[in-house]
């Protein structure tokens, strides 16, 4: 489990994948730079509010993989995190959306 | 990255647009953060994992991190693997309590927990057969397969299983959405399927024995490979007709190294005896302290 799937809904990206015409590969390959670009995307939006120390702080927690202490931290360092997370979550699917209507196009 | 060729212009076109965008996400990030990261890059290699899209793997930074992730779970589980060779027997069959015990004994050691064929005086019918994939379970009315999944890596990896027409044995994990909590949602991924009415004096204990059936939590073992998961009785089945002894949910399945090909596979499966509540659901390696 990721520490912020809970804010994440990734269904409705899913949803319209799920749609197109693709093979367990395909599927795979898209899923994995899709995760990629969300994760990079959140970790970014995270790491940018931090301090140098409390980066590393931080990263050393996720590695630990304690969620509480993820969370613990997260909030005492900066105002209203799961809403910027939320944020560029969104802003990253309204791409993925725009893209996916795109791809849909091509015949 | 995969290489593969594919024709389908819809894919060609995502699979640059998506890679373009996850390349300058990613080196975004580093770019801007590397500084205070080096440590751990520096210090570690699992210090690269928590760097890593979740379920996937991406060139560059990423590829020690993903080979790690690939052997979890299993290279240590190996010599779990060894020991039981000894004592399973080649042939599918019910194991007798002697056997039951000594297996038994063995994981209880290997993982640090109570690991028993009985509890209570109940038992299943048989602790070794073959296990087969069961679907996704609705977990709460209004529920579907999209809303199963945590990431679009796992909807990939297990969408394809779909989702069970029916409700489990014990009916839906919660009663609505908003009642839905993290331990049902690990109940529904870590879900296994076994003949609780197959079990000895189910019939005239039929209150009892569901009672205890209910979500209990088991342990499953590959004992070709140690892979081995943590899970629940989510539901009762399957019928003797199919040859399958249990089924497992799709999660399970890929934690026992048996989601691909036939989907089936010999298994051990014991009760946990975890009255508090202690162990997570989910794959499980042997204590390192064995490994």
């Amino acid at each position: 489990m990721i520490f912020y799937s809970h804010l994440i809904e990734i269904e409705s990206v899913i949803e319209e994948l799920d749609k197109m015409d693709l093979s367990k590969e395909e599927k795979m390959h898209l899923s994995q730079l899709l995760d990629s670009s969300l994760h990079h995307t959140i970790l970014d939006a995270i790491f940018s509010q931090l301090s140098e120390a409390d980066k590393k702080v931080f990263a050393s927690h996720l590695q630990e993989g304690h969620h509480e202490k993820i969370w613990k931290f997260l909030n005492e360092k900066i105002d209203h995190v799961e809403d910027k997370i939320r944020a560029v979550a969104k802003d990253l699917k309204e791409k993925l959306h725009k893209d996916l209507k795109e791809a849909k196009k091509i015949k | 990255m995969n290489k593969f060729t594919s024709k389908k212009p819809h894919f060609e076109y995502l699979r640059n647009k998506w890679g373009s965008r996850a390349k300058a996400a990613q080196e975004n990030f580093w770019d801007k953060h590397s500084n205070a990261l080096k440590h751990l890059a520096l210090g570690s290699i699992g210090g690269l994992i928590l760097l890593s899209p979740p379920g996937g793997q991406l060139p560059n930074t990423h590829l020690l991190a993903s080979s790690e992730t690939a052997l979890k779970g299993f290279d240590k589980n190996v010599l779990l693997a060894q020991v039981l060779s000894a004592k399973v027997p080649s042939e599918v069959r019910s194991l007798d309590v002697s056997e039951e015990k000594d297996i038994a004994d063995i994981l209880s050691s290997q993982f640090g927990f109570e690991v028993k064929a009985e509890i209570d005086n109940i038992r299943l019918n048989r602790s070794y057969g073959l296990i087969g994939g069961e679907q996704h379970l609705y977990r709460y009315p209004g529920d579907n397969l999209y809303a199963h999944v945590d990431t679009s890596s796992d909807w990939a990896k297990y969408g394809d299983a779909g989702i069970a027409p029916g409700l489990g044995a014990w009916g839906y994990f919660a009663l609505s959405k908003d009642q839905f909590s993290e331990k049902d949602k690990q109940r529904e991924k870590y879900y296994i399927a076994v003949p609780t009415f197959l079990s000895p004096g189910f019939a005239e204990n039929f209150g009892k024995y569901r009672d205890f059936f209910k979500y209990r939590k088991m342990l499953v073992v590959n004992p070709k490979t140690g892979q081995s998961v943590v899970t629940v009785i989510g539901d009762a089945g399957p019928a003797e007709f199919t040859g399958k002894h249990l089924g497992g949910s799709p999660e399970v399945m890929d934690g026992l190294g048996l989601a691909t090909g036939p989907r089936k596979g010999a298994v051990l499966y014991f009760f946990i005896d975890d009255p508090n509540d202690n162990i997570p659901l989910g794959p499980i390696k042997v204590r390192s302290e064995l490994s």
